[in-house]
């Protein structure tokens, strides 16, 4: 195997920061930083810029515009109602032999692409999963936190004891993201940390773990049954934020944290 | 009378599934535009076009089909403005720059209109200054990977092209960024001294 160069790891840092390398090339990636400084300090800059934009958070839509839609879709309507819609009734003649052939296709490309899966996205399936459940069950009861408090040096020493590594607590009314408090949850078969964080109505539950990556990675955005999540490692700490917050502002929070 | 219950039931599905991705929708059209009437304009275009064209789409992820129409209205806008003002603008930037100026000059008369540009210090304005320099297609690209967390793969399929090269606009996207914000600083602080 050969060495990585320059050149080559420069086109490449920022897909290994944002976690989207196969395993081998990752690992050269990162073989390669630990030995360059110059690569070392581009991989420091990328994610720091990566940060500094995603703080900027989406430029906000003026307050009319989703009344200005509305209309114009209710005028649109009331157009469209004189217009049959012709191209669709073409496929009937035999559309049941189209529809065994593109089920017979489908079935196939199915089987092909769970073959090809990694067990890397199996596991981001599962993980999904599990933290969207986890913040769904959260809301189902009285209250999301077992510590309420906006205080960081509150919550933090509570998780003493409670864990076996120190969660990142911070308090982020500043920036728009007021504290509510934390719980321990239960996501992969561990004890996890989850800090609950406030946006206007909105709940976030934020997830912590260590991470088996020693690498930081990500951001990553999923949507999961109709709620967002992003997820990073940093520091050997996994991190899965979930909500239903628009993914620009929890890709805010994500920038904070 | 036979279209009225179909066309409520097409509307009412049409505003549950896509009107929620308005701040995206206009995010996407205001970074690729940088002009806040503009993109509200081209949002409407959008949305109007989305409508029509919604009968024929399933399921329920309307997000990359909705971004897409929204950024085929913003680069058609675009065009129509290079095309009246005669400045070069994104065909430079698609095409790979092995000299020259660097892009951020290129297109620095693209035309933003005045009372949209960022004015201010603060380091977020800084950010959104070196943004704003960059060319529409990696503009694009920034917004859509930092912005909207979007994964290469959702981004290559609303952009149309293969991963790699989402990979190497990122890449190309990021050093620009990086010497823009380095000459930035640089600048703020000689205008110190």
């Amino acid at each position: 195997m050969q060495t990585m160069q320059c050149e080559q790891a420069d086109e490449l840092i920022g897909a290994y920061i944002d976690q989207e390398l196969d395993a081998e090339t990752r690992r050269q990636v990162a073989a390669h930083i630990g030995d360059c400084p110059a690569c070392q300090t581009l991989a420091d800059d990328v994610r720091r810029i990566s940060g500094q934009v995603a703080a900027i958070g989406r430029e906000l839509a003026p307050e009319r515009l989703m009344a200005d839609v509305r209309a114009r879709i209710a005028e649109a309507g009331s157009e469209l109602e004189s217009q049959p819609r012709a191209p669709l009734t073409r496929w009937r003649g035999y559309s049941w032999l189209r529809q065994a052939a593109v089920l017979v296709f489908v079935c196939g490309l199915t089987a092909a692409a769970m073959a090809l899966m990694t067990s890397r996205w199996a596991d981001t399936a599962l993980m999904e999963r599990e933290v969207t459940a986890a913040h769904v069950r959260s809301l189902l009861q009285d209250s999301p936190l077992q510590i309420a408090s906006t205080d960081m040096h509150t919550v933090k020493p509570w998780f003493a004891g409670r864990l076996d590594f120190s969660p990142t607590v911070k308090d982020l009314a500043a920036d728009g993201f007021p504290l509510a408090g934390a719980r321990l949850d239960y996501i992969g078969e561990r004890r996890v940390a989850a800090l609950v964080y406030r946006r206007r109505l909105h709940v976030v539950n934020v997830f912590m773990w260590p991470s088996a990556d020693a690498i930081d990675g990500g951001p990553r955005g999923l949507v999961h049954k109709g709620y967002n999540i992003v997820t990073w490692t940093k520091g050997g700490i996994a991190y899965w934020a979930v909500s239903d917050l628009n993914m620009g502002e929890l890709r805010q929070l994500q920038a904070l944290l | 009378m036979l279209y009225d219950g179909k066309e409520m039931t097409d509307r009412a599905r049409f505003e549950r599934l896509a009107l929620p991705h308005m701040g995206a929708a206009y995010n996407l059209a205001f970074w690729l535009l940088r002009s806040r009437s503009d993109a509200e304009d081209a949002a409407q275009d959008a949305y109007l076009r989305a409508y029509r064209g919604f009968a024929n789409v399933q399921g329920e992820d309307v997000r990359p089909w909705l971004l897409k129409i929204v950024r085929n209205v913003a680069f058609r806008k675009l065009n129509d403005r290079k095309r009246a003002t005669n400045v070069i603008s994104f065909d430079a930037a698609m095409s790979d720059r092995v000299s020259g100026e660097p892009a951020a000059f290129q297109v620095a008369d693209e035309a933003p209109s005045a009372e949209d540009l960022v004015i201010g210090a603060g380091e977020q304005e800084t950010v959104k200054r070196a943004l704003y320099a960059l060319p529409p297609v990696y503009r694009e690209v920034i917004v859509l990977r930092e912005i909207e967390a979007m994964s290469y793969r959702e981004i290559a399929e609303l952009i149309g092209a293969p991963i790699g090269t989402v990979m190497s606009r990122l890449a190309r996207a990021r050093a620009e960024l990086r010497e823009t914000l380095t000459r930035m600083k640089t600048k703020d602080a000689n205008d110190a001294m």
